[in-house]
C-alpha cells in the first residue's frame, strides 16, 4: 500500500476491503455547492442548467477534495417529468405540490416520459459534465430515485399506501411504468461516465413498510433495476436516510457496492455505525454515514470537527474489531443542507479531519 | 345489539381499517340513541389507540395506521356533529400544520389521527401554512396546543418564526407548542422556545396529555 494514496486508488481498495491510507470521507454536498459557482445562482438555476449542475461538483471537489461526487439534484426530478407540479423556490429544495394521482385509475394513465427533455435530461446531461470532469480523480456516481419513491412523489405517500391495501393491482401497473422509466434513465446514466448509480429506495424502512409491503412493491422491482445498473457498467450503490432502512435486504440482497445511511440516536432502534459493522454490513459493502446534517448549518467547525473525529474513532475501532481494513465512508446521513445558511467551512472541516486522523492502525 | 357488543365492532373496524364498518356502526350507535362522546371513546379510539399502540412497538406498519385513521374518521364524521355543544367544549384544543414552504404532511396526519383518537379537538391547518394562519387560529380558537412539523431542512427555521409570532401576540404562554419532523431534534426545540419535541405521534400525545 503506498503511504499516500490517491481518491480513485484508496476508492478501489475499500471496495474490495483492501488496508488503504486513510478511511474514505465524502459529505453527500450537492445543490448547496452552487454557492460556489458564482453569487446569484439560486437553486433554481442550478436544478435546471446541466452546465452549472456540473461546475458545482467540480468546484466542490477543487474546495474540499473528498474521494467521491453523487450527483443527486432533488426527488422530484422524475415525478415533474411525469406531469406533477413542481415547486420551484429560488432557494429550496424543488418539491411536488400538486400530484397526478387522484384516484385508482390514474394510476393507469402513467407514461414514461421522454427523458431527452426535462429535468430527467438536465440531470444526465449535468451528472456526464461532472463526470468527464472528474473521473479520472474521484469516484463518480449518478443519484436516481426508486420506483416506489418516484410514484409516491407522483401520487403522495399517503395515498398511495393506502392504494397498497385497497388498489395493489393498479399500483403494481404503476410500479411496472416507474420501473421502465428508471430503466431509460439507467441507461441513460450508464453513458455518462459515472462508476456508480446511487438508487434512492427510501421506503425500505421499518418506521413505514414491513418486510412483506417492501418486499410485494419493491424488491422485485429493484433487483431488475440493479441488475440493469451493473449490466451497464455501474456498480450498486444505495442511499436511505430513513431511521430504520431494511439493511439486509438493501445491502446483502441486492449485493449493494456502497450504502449510504443516517442515524437517528433518539430512536434506539436506528443503527449506529458500529452497529451495521458489527451486524456484517460492511464486510462486502462500503457503508457511508452518518453525520446528522443539520451540523452543517447549526454546528461550528469545532462542534463538527469534534463529531468527525469521535466517529472516526468509533468506525476505526469496530472495522478493527470485526477485521475489516476500508470499507466505510464517512460521510453526512444525508444530504448536506442545501440553504443559504449552511457553513461551507464545516464541508471542509469534516473532510479534513478524516484526512488526519483516519489512518488505520 | 348491548352497547359493548357496538364498541367492540367500531374497535375492531378501527383495527382492521374497515371504514363502512365503522361508519355503519357509527350510524347505528347514534339511532339506538347511544352517547357519541362514549361511542367516540370506547369504540373508534380504543381501536385507534390499540393500532398506535402496536405502530409504537412495530407491530404494525404504516399503511395499516393510514387505513385505521380513515375508519376512525369515518365514524368521526358521523359520530363528532351529534355531540351536543356542551361536552364539545370540555375538549382540549389542539392545532397540527406543516410550515410554509413544505408540503410533506404524512407526519402531520399520523400527529392528528392520534391526538383525534387521545380526545383533542384538532383544527387541522394543513400544509405550507403561513405563520400568520398558525397565530390566528392560536388567538381565535384558543387553542392549548401547537403541533409543527416539517420534512425539509430549510423550512425549519419557519417553526421558530411561528413561535416568535405566538411571543408577538401575546398568546405564548397560553399554548404548549410542540415540534416534530427528521431534521428537528430536542435541541432544536430548545433552541426556538418550543416545549417539547417527540420521535414520534403516540408518544407526543402521552407527553401532550401530561402537559396540559
Amino acid at each position: 500500500m503506498p503511504e499516500a494514496m490517491t481518491h480513485m486508488e484508496r476508492g478501489m481498495a475499500a471496495l474490495s476491503n483492501e488496508p488503504v491510507d486513510r478511511l474514505l470521507v465524502s459529505p453527500l454536498s450537492m445543490g448547496v455547492q452552487r454557492r460556489l459557482i458564482g453569487d446569484g445562482v439560486t437553486y433554481r438555476d442550478w436544478a435546471h442548467d446541466p452546465k452549472m449542475f456540473a461546475r458545482s461538483f467540480v468546484e466542490g471537489y477543487k474546495a474540499y477534495d473528498p474521494d467521491m461526487a453523487v450527483g443527486l439534484m432533488d426527488l422530484s426530478v422524475m415525478a415533474g417529468d411525469l406531469g406533477a407540479h413542481v415547486r420551484m423556490d429560488l432557494e429550496n429544495t424543488p418539491f411536488v405540490d400538486e400530484h397526478i394521482i387522484h384516484d385508482p385509475e390514474d394510476y393507469e394513465k402513467l407514461e414514461v416520459p421522454d427523458i431527452r427533455k426535462g429535468r430527467s435530461a438536465v440531470l444526465l446531461e449535468g451528472t456526464k459534465g461532472f463526470a468527464e470532469a472528474l473521473k479520472n480523480d474521484i469516484i463518480c456516481a449518478g443519484f436516481i430515485e426508486g420506483p416506489l419513491l418516484a410514484l409516491s412523489q407522483s401520487a403522495g405517500a399517503e395515498r398511495l399506501f393506502m392504494d397498497m391495501y385497497t388498489n395493489p393491482s393498479a399500483v403494481h401497473n404503476a410500479l411496472e411504468v416507474m420501473t421502465d422509466y428508471d430503466a431509460q434513465m439507467v441507461e441513460g446514466f450508464g453513458k455518462t461516465g459515472v462508476a456508480g448509480l446511487v438508487w434512492d429506495y427510501l421506503w425500505g424502512n421499518y418506521s413505514c413498510l414491513g418486510d412483506a409491503e417492501y418486499n410485494e412493491f419493491e424488491v422485485k422491482y429493484a433487483k431488475k433495476l440493479n441488475k440493469l445498473t451493473l449490466d451497464n457498467g455501474m456498480a450498486v450503490c444505495v442511499h436511505n436516510c430513513a431511521d430504520m432502512p431494511h439493511l439486509k435486504t438493501q445491502v446483502k440482497d441486492y449485493k449493494t457496492s456502497i450504502y449510504s445511511m443516517a442515524w437517528y440516536p433518539l430512536n434506539p432502534d436506528s443503527p449506529s455505525a458500529t452497529k451495521v459493522i458489527e451486524d456484517g454490513y460492511a464486510d462486502n459493502c462500503i457503508m457511508a454515514g452518518n453525520i446528522d446534517p443539520q451540523l452543517f448549518i447549526r454546528g461550528s467547525v469545532e462542534k463538527i470537527t469534534k463529531v468527525t473525529s469521535d466517529l472516526t474513532k468509533e468506525v476505526k475501532a469496530a472495522l478493527c474489531k470485526r477485521g475489516l481494513n476500508s470499507t466505510f465512508c464517512i460521510s453526512s446521513g444525508c444530504e448536506v443542507p442545501p440553504d443559504l445558511t449552511t457553513k461551507l467551512e464545516n464541508i471542509g472541516a469534516v473532510v479534513d479531519t478524516v484526512k488526519k486522523e483516519g489512518k488505520l492502525a | 345489539m348491548s352497547k359493548e357488543e357496538l364498541y367492540s365492532r367500531l374497535s375492531e373496524a378501527v383495527v382492521c381499517g374497515k371504514t363502512d364498518v365503522a361508519k355503519n356502526g357509527a350510524q347505528e350507535a347514534l339511532s339506538l340513541g347511544f352517547n357519541a362522546v362514549e361511542t367516540i371513546n370506547e369504540g373508534l379510539v380504543k381501536g385507534m389507540s390499540i393500532v398506535g399502540d402496536r405502530y409504537a412497538a412495530h407491530e404494525v406498519d404504516l399503511p395499516q395506521v393510514l387505513m385505521s385513521a380513515q375508519a376512525m374518521y369515518s365514524g368521526l364524521n358521523i359520530l363528532l356533529p351529534a355531540i351536543p355543544k356542551s361536552e364539545a367544549l370540555d375538549r382540549k384544543k389542539c392545532a397540527v400544520a406543516v410550515v410554509e414552504g413544505d408540503v410533506h404532511d404524512i407526519g402531520k396526519n399520523i400527529v392528528k389521527t392520534m391526538m383525534t383518537a387521545g380526545g383533542y379537538h384538532v383544527f387541522d391547518l394543513g400544509k405550507d401554512v403561513p405563520i400568520s394562519t398558525i397565530v390566528d387560529a392560536a388567538e381565535h380558537e384558543g387553542l392549548d396546543a401547537v403541533a409543527m412539523s416539517t420534512l425539509m431542512t430549510p423550512t425549519m427555521d419557519g417553526m421558530r418564526d411561528a413561535i416568535d409570532g405566538l411571543v408577538e401576540s401575546g398568546y405564548r404562554s397560553k399554548v404548549i407548542v410542540t415540534i416534530g419532523g427528521p431534521p428537528t431534534s430536542p435541541s432544536f426545540a430548545e433552541e426556538i422556545g418550543a416545549d417539547h419535541r417527540d420521535e414520534n405521534a403516540q408518544n407526543c400525545v402521552t407527553w401532550l396529555k401530561e402537559a396540559l
